[in-house]
């Protein structure tokens, strides 16, 4: 009778007897490509928070401590970003290691091992970007085998991201059509490599990857900045890898927390750093008007701001809907300047989270080339293509400038042109004038000090890593300060 | 010579006394046939003194003669006797009738009612009547049963003579449910606790685990009191492990959920507590074992009893706001600057708006508190029948309790049914069978009770309810960190979440006497739980009270378009044992008992939910309502055990008391070959009192020395958790359609198996003073090995959930003591009892390891299990020189915020400064309860106490302003300030301010949550029988009962008697009752 207490699970794959049919490999697959919506905060412009692009309406994740310097080792953020990457590295191990025994056709099975790479990849570029080296698993998760593993050597891990990307391209195509979309591309593989090798410093190779990327020809800018996040236009011709969402499954909160709660809240330095429509900076231009501080500027200021005053889902601002810092952010949000629609529930948002575009590629193009080389027509040729957008339509570059002038112009485009993206952050950092820049007041509409910040230029470059990791495989080494 | 007397149930030797001195006749008799203390009743005037003699002596069977100066009283001769009787008969026979019954209204059957010092005697019937015969005004009527005070009655002049029998306060004969059978308490040599129906009797209990709070060695810990999910936690004799911690709970014999149990169904209630009691059950045991009986019928007169409540419910505390919108708004502007914020939250001009503010539609001053917690009604209703003949008995009973919340928008309510019969087929057979059917609902908002209370104390004074032509008001104000307004009216009473389970139990069982003292019992049980739950989000919009702009109402949890979902799981349990007991008495002295019996129980679990969007108004609720995005969930789980178990008592004259158990149980929770456990336990018992030393020592009325020593085990882990799994369901949008994907999330051990208790227990249960003093002590050493409890990885292996291991040791030492003392005064009895647990917990082995869990517990060797792991405090900082020459905090540590000790000397305070202290473990659970009877009148009190337990309370009403919310008057008037140097809370700043200061986990926030409480007290009133009688009524009993009266704590904001690692104050706060009813029996 001993047999009635042989109970095997009916809802659940054993792990021994899975992984036999083709479908297996494709779910698996698709479980990797899952673990990327917990890592949401990270991708969604979290970040911007702790940059003078932003400020954060309330203490969630811990991006206000971080900001002011007062951050602890404990902080959400960290850990969100240390164990969902791990998860999804741990997922994409066990595809790849599975694949030996694939009885899917070579092209099909190289199919999920070229995506599998670039999403390893991804996750492993975010880790070093914010903890610096970490330990380097490639294998399936086994306590054994890495429960004790060191931080690896950071060469080490960039080689292994830099072969792992190349064998990607190799394996992936340039496009997916049908229900293929939204699949990570060559494309995306050799943006990501560009974005690795331009955080690296290495700017050579950084140029010539992202020049793959606009060789390709397979992405352009979109015409309407706006729009890049209109739901209509989702998978458009700029997007070069982003996360798919779609109600009632795949969901996030953006739009509820951009619009009413006024979450991310942008600050005065990142309005007042769009240029006027003549190019020159506020200071600068007499176009400038102080009673009409607003006008004649970038036009990607209204594309990305809420002011109040000015037009957002089909009425004027208020400053009710922009009590945070007086400012609001409407990128990534489904609302249009010109038509009211109800607001969307909490955590009901479906537009996809972009996290490579064109434009990126373009700005890692001019900005690796002007460092490798000076600035060079190509640097121009770049730059222009972004100000050029049709609803941007800013003036082109013209005028000669030094390496240093261009370098500062870079940078703010590409502040500019990637505000409010989760982009930033990583720029002041590895600019090193986050030291500079996040060191001081930040300033509301009004102009009055709401708060200070705090940056310990001996610390916060990178972030802590959550000492309960520490706790349990001691082999951790801290980052140094926290 | 005439004499005069007249006494009146005098002894007869003050009769002759009398007759001494008014004749100088001496009185002389022989104690063999006249006892002097018989009392007699007499009257006479100028009677002589042969005629007082003879009816002096008659009735007593005696004669007398008269020599000289001396009367010498006789035994009549035998003819004499009988021809006197006789005569009496003829002469003063009367017939005396009446009905005996306990103290509850029960019949009792067998009663021997006696004539005093005359032979005479008969037996009440089943219905507890009697008819006998006696003479003359003095009989005395003596009434005896066992286990009842006898009782002697003065006849009078009085015909019908009805009388109540005390239960005896020995309980020598006491009888205990034990796993499988039943025990004399006398004999046990295990440690158990009991309790009857009595002690819960008339009692406001809405949840049966509530029942059992007072039991000795038993922690039950009732947080909150929220309609319908009110269950209480039970642990017994501490925590042994890191996995599931609760007892194992069988109802007549079935594996089932107290918390669906009718407490008025409930005849006793065992706990058994060592390894000696509980080992019969296995691989079940460890955590104890607690046995529920329900009533079932007796045989006799067909009794009705109704009994019901009703009553008031106020919750007990309930925190102290700022609720002036004016204060407030300048108290957190207040809190910012302190922390260094230099931007108000509340600009002036807002503040001064409100300030002069006339429209009380756009200038509100609410007290949400005040609105969303009232008094709510409770009534109870319970009505049995039962009764039978001496082959068939019933028990039927139904029961209604309807119970609304003290928080708008919640409550509950339970029905129940239930039908015991059993039947003796000639003297071989006896059949019993069990139905029962009990429903419980509860209602509570869409975004649950929870997420409701913490609305209610977000929401402040500025809020607004209703616009003036009655819509929702949306307010004008916003508050950085709390911009959307969630109306708690809103949410109280729009949209719901309606909880139902039904759930029911029947139970078969067989039980065939068999030749040379063997029986064989069969029992089969199922018992089905379902649970059906349903929740409509609506579209509800407000509207902002000067714009009259239009916003939907946010749920906030479920984060959902307007919808239906409905869930539906259910459980199907099945138990089937069967037990061959043997019982046999040799040479009159040894005696022996023997169990030996198998079962086999399965659970099968299985879950559906669905739901759906795209409803075209508030109205419609159901799921074909719904149009778009439908969405599914379910599966379905099943684990199985298989037991053979034995149990051998021997004991030799009642004296020497022998116990040997065993059990060998198979679990479906673990891999082929790790299945099986064996769980065997011995005890001992001496009963010093039946020795021959002791006999004569009258003061001890009873005294018995026991020790068992066993092993339990616990196999209370999640199924499958020795299988390595691929988890479904983890998909991916590609192409805008879902694709479906697979993970694995967790590493699994397929080694692991059952985790064993080792149990040692001595006790000693003495009685002195005939019973007027009882103590029952226990001392027990509760070792668990191989614990199973998840172990967590580092995150680099995948952030894989940790597999569950054997691992480690945990050990419980402890004390459980009882004291009774009871004694009646003249017309008062009273009962007076003081339990007491004391348990020490300490993990004694971890292989090295240490456990973290959340943010401020740890769990490593030496320590109790889950202690606070947090920085140590002392003090505030008075001075900026002061934080200048500390070690380094954080450079936002300002004067007023808490200094924190550097324990590792490194001149930085961090999470390497942290200490371990503290525990949510208690170490003292005690209780002590009161009963008194006077004549008619009875008062019952009870009291709970809890003592060296923590809790560590966080967001909102424990820190100031949590997201922009509520701030207490504790922290408006008791913070630092630089002229209130020794405040007890540091400065004023929101949570969010210093979340990296004030607010990191330290024992500054570490609250003592010891308490004790007056749970309960009641006072009774019985009818007079004379006046009951009348109405036709056995008996009846008005009574008032508060519950959860009177608290001592340290705690200011919230009940104490809360789940203490409930990090936050969200629970549905604890209630108070006042009820009365009446409980009548025909």
């Amino acid at each position: 009778c001993g047999d009635a207490l042989l109970i095997d699970p009916s809802d659940q794959y054993s792990a021994n007897t899975f992984w036999t049919e083709p479908e297996h490999f494709e779910a698996g697959l698709t479980g990797s490509y899952n673990s990327l919506y917990s890592l949401y905060n990270v991708f969604s412009g979290e970040t911007d928070m702790i940059t003078p692009n932003a400020k954060a309406y309330n203490e969630a994740n811990g991006t206000d401590g971080i900001a002011k310097g007062s951050a602890l080792a404990t902080t959400g953020l960290f850990s969100n970003l240390w164990n969902n990457a791990y998860e999804g590295i741990g997922r994409c191990n066990t595809v790849l290691d599975q694949l030996e025994n694939s009885p899917l056709s070579a092209e099909e099975t190289g199919l999920i091992e070229g995506q599998a790479l670039f999403l390893r990849s991804l996750l492993y570029h975010y880790l070093i970007d914010h903890f610096g080296a970490v330990p380097l698993v490639l294998e399936t998760p086994d306590p054994a085998l890495h429960g004790d593993l060191p931080r690896s050597d950071k060469e080490e891990i960039i080689s292994q991201l830099l072969v792992d990307l190349d064998r990607a391209v190799v394996l992936l195509p340039d496009r997916y059509t049908g229900d293929d979309v939204g699949k990570a591309t060559s494309g995306a593989a050799l943006a990501l490599k560009s974005r690795i090798l331009l955080f690296e410093k290495r700017w050579d190779e950084a140029a010539a990857v992202a020049k793959e990327v606009i060789d390709l020809n397979v992405y352009e800018l979109f015409d309407d900045y706006r729009g890049i996040w209109y739901l209509e236009n989702e998978n458009n011709e700029e997007v070069i890898f982003d996360i798919q969402y779609q109600v009632p499954f795949f969901t996030h909160g953006f739009d509820h927390t951009s619009k009413l709660l006024n979450r991310p809240a942008p600050l005065k330095d990142l309005v007042d750093a769009y240029l006027m429509v003549d190019g020159k900076s506020t200071k600068t231009s007499d176009l400038f008007d102080a009673d009409h501080p607003y006008e004649n500027r970038d036009p990607r200021l209204h594309q990305s701001i809420a002011i109040a005053g000015y037009p957002y889902n089909g009425r004027l601002t208020t400053p009710d809907d922009v009590v945070t810092t007086g400012f609001g952010n409407k990128k990534q949000t489904v609302y249009k300047d010109d038509v009211a629609i109800a607001n969307v529930v909490a955590n009901n948002s479906e537009l996809n989270i972009i996290l490579i575009r064109y434009a990126e590629v373009l700005l890692n193009y001019a900005e690796a080339l002007n460092e490798a080389e000076g600035p060079v027509d190509e640097v121009y040729w770049a730059i222009n293509e972004i100000r050029k957008r049709p609803s941007v339509a800013m003036p082109v570059l013209e005028a000669r400038m030094g390496q240093d002038q261009m370098r500062e112009t870079i940078r703010l485009e590409r502040r500019i042109e990637l505000a409010l993206e989760g982009r930033y952050y990583s720029d002041i950092r590895r600019w090193k004038t986050a030291e500079i820049v996040n060191n001081g007041p930040i300033f509301n509409a009004a102009d009055e000090v709401i708060e200070q910040r705090t940056f310990n230029a001996g610390r916060d470059y990178l972030w802590a890593v959550p000492p309960n990791q520490i706790d349990l495989n001691p082999n951790l080494e801290q980052n140094p300060n926290w | 010579q005439t004499l005069s007397l007249a006494v009146k149930n005098r002894p007869l030797s003050d009769v002759f006394q009398q007759i001494k001195d008014q004749t100088d006749f001496v009185v002389v008799y022989n104690e063999r046939f006249v006892n002097p203390d018989t009392r007699v009743s007499i009257s006479v005037e100028h009677a002589p003194l042969t005629k007082l003699l003879e009816t002096l002596l008659r009735p007593l069977s005696l004669g007398y003669h008269i020599t000289e100066h001396t009367i010498v009283i006789t035994a009549l001769p035998e003819e004499q006797k009988s021809t006197r009787l006789a005569e009496q008969e003829a002469a003063s026979q009367r017939t005396v009738t009446g009905r005996v019954t306990d103290e509850m209204g029960n019949p009792l059957d067998g009663v021997t009612v006696a004539v005093k010092d005359v032979g005479l005697a008969t037996t009440t019937d089943v219905q507890g009547n009697y008819r006998i015969s006696v003479s003359g005004d003095g009989a005395v009527l003596v009434f005896t049963i066992i286990g009842f005070e006898s009782h002697e009655q003065t006849l009078g002049t009085k015909n019908v003579v009805n009388v109540v029998l005390k239960a005896s306060i020995s309980d020598l004969d006491e009888v205990v449910v034990v796993g499988y059978g039943t025990q004399k308490k006398i004999n046990l040599t295990g440690s158990v606790s009991t309790m009857s129906s009595e002690d819960i009797e008339n009692r406001p209990i809405t949840n049966a685990t509530q029942a059992l709070q007072g039991m000795t060695g038993l922690y039950v810990n009732q947080a909150g009191g929220q309609p319908g999910k009110d269950g209480a936690v039970l642990r017994i004799r501490g925590q042994g492990t890191f996995n599931n911690n609760n007892p194992l709970v069988l109802v007549d014999g079935v594996e089932f959920p107290l918390a669906d149990v009718n407490p008025n169904d409930i005849e006793s209630i065992t706990v058994l507590k060592d390894a000696a009691s509980a080992s019969i059950y296995g691989n079940r045991a460890a955590n104890g074992v607690i046995l529920v009986t329900t009533k079932s019928g007796v045989a006799g007169d067909t009794r009705i009893n109704y009994n019901n409540y009703i009553g008031l419910q106020a919750p007990t505390y309930l925190p102290k706001t700022v609720k002036d919108p004016v204060r407030f708004m300048e108290l957190r502007n207040q809190a910012g600057f302190n922390a260094g914020r230099a931007q108000a939250f509340y600009s002036e001009e807002v503040i001064e708006e409100y300030r002069k503010g006339t429209d009380p539609y756009i200038y509100p001053h609410n007290d949400w508190i005040d609105i969303m917690f009232n008094d709510a009604l409770i009534q109870e209703h319970n009505l049995r029948i039962s009764g039978g003949s001496d082959k068939l008995g019933f028990s039927v009973s139904a029961g209604y309790l309807d119970q609304k919340g003290v928080l708008m928008g919640t409550d509950g309510g339970r029905f129940a049914v239930r039908s015991g019969l059993n039947y003796q087929y000639k003297n071989w057979l006896k059949l019993e069978t069990d139905l029962s059917f009990n429903q419980r609902t509860s209602h509570e908002p869409a975004t649950t009770a929870g997420t409701m209370m913490e609305m209610v104390f977000k929401a402040q004074g500025f809020h607004p309810t209703y616009l003036e032509d009655g819509r929702y008001a949306d307010t004008w104000i916003r508050s950085p960190g709390h911009n959307v307004y969630r109306h708690p009216l809103v949410w109280a009473n729009e949209g719901f979440f309606n909880t139902k389970r039904l759930n029911g139990m029947l139970n078969f069982s067989a039980e065939v006497t068999l030749p040379f003292g063997i029986t064989y019992l069969a029992k089969v049980g199922f018992s089905k739980l379902s649970t059906f739950e349903e929740r409509f989000v609506p579209d509800i919009y407000m509207y902002q009270v000067k714009t009259l702009a239009e916003q939907r109402v946010d749920y906030y949890t479920p984060n959902k378009n307007r919808h239906v979902y409905n869930n539906h799981a259910e459980g199907l349990n099945t138990t089937l044992y069967n037990t061959l007991n043997y019982e046999a008495t040799f040479a009159d002295s040894h005696h022996i008992k023997a169990l030996l019996g198998s079962s086999f129980e399965q659970f099968e679990d299985r879950f559906f939910n669905s739901l759906i969007e795209g409803f075209l108004g508030n109205t419609l609720t159901e799921i074909n309502a719904g149009s778009v995005n439908p969405q599914v969930n379910g599966t379905s789980n099943k684990n199985a055990l298989i037991g053979t178990f034995g149990r051998l008592n021997y004991d030799y004259s009642d004296k020497y008391l022998f116990e040997v158990n065993f059990r060998y149980d198979g679990s479906s929770r673990f891999a082929e070959g790790n299945q099986w456990g064996f769980f065997p336990s011995v005890s001992l018992g001496w009963r010093l009192d039946q020795e021959n030393f002791l006999k004569t020592q009258r003061w001890i009325s009873a005294l018995k020395i026991r020790g068992s020593y066993g092993v339990l085990g616990n196999q209370g882990i999640p199924n499958f958790s020795y299988v390595n799994l691929v988890e479904a369901g983890r998909e991916y949008l590609f192409g805008g359609a879902v694709s479906p994907g697979v993970a694995v999330e967790s590493f699994r051990d397929p080694n692991i198996t059952w985790e064993t208790t080792t149990m040692a227990n001595l006790g000693v249960d003495a009685s002195f003073f005939e019973s007027r003093l009882d103590l029952t002590l226990d001392l027990y050493n509760k070792r668990t090995d191989d614990i199973l409890r998840p172990v967590t990885l580092p995150s680099q292996v995948g952030n894989l959930g940790g597999p569950i291991r054997n691992i480690g040791s945990v050990k419980n030492v402890g004390l459980d003591v009882n004291l009774v003392h009871r004694n009646t005064i003249g017309k008062l009895n009273y009962a007076v009892n003081l339990g007491l647990n004391y348990n020490v917990n300490k993990v004694t082995d971890l292989n090295g390891e240490i456990i973290y869990s959340g943010d401020k517990f740890i769990t490593r060797e030496g320590y109790p299990i889950d202690s606070y792991y947090v920085l140590e405090s002392a003090g505030l900082f008075q001075t900026t020189e002061e934080i200048e020459s500390s070690p380094f905090q954080n450079i936002t540590t300002k004067p007023g915020y808490i200094r924190y000790l550097d324990q590792n000397q490194d001149n930085v305070i961090n999470s390497n400064d942290r200490i371990v202290t503290g525990s949510v473990l208690p170490d003292y659970t005690y209780s002590f309860g009161l009963d008194l009877n006077y004549g008619q009148f009875s008062l019952g009190a009870f009291f709970q106490g809890v003592k060296g337990v923590n809790t560590y309370p966080e967001a909102i009403i424990a820190t100031p302003f949590w997201f922009a919310t509520s701030v207490t008057e504790r922290w408006a008037n008791e913070s630092w300030t630089p002229e209130r140097p020794d405040a007890p809370l540091p400065i004023l700043t929101s949570f969010e301010d210093s979340q990296n200061d004030n607010f990191l986990k330290s024992d500054f926030w570490v609250l003592d949550a010891s308490y004790l409480r007056l749970k309960n007290i009641q006072l009774g009133y019985t009818l007079p029988q004379r006046f009951s009688d009348k109405i036709g009524l056995n008996r009846c009993l008005f009574f008032v009962n508060g519950q959860n009266l009177l608290t001592f704590s340290d705690m200011k904001d919230f009940d104490p008697e809360r789940n203490v690692k409930q990090a936050n104050y969200y629970e549905y706060p604890s209630i108070k009752m006042y009820t009365v009813g009446i409980n009548v029996t025909f």
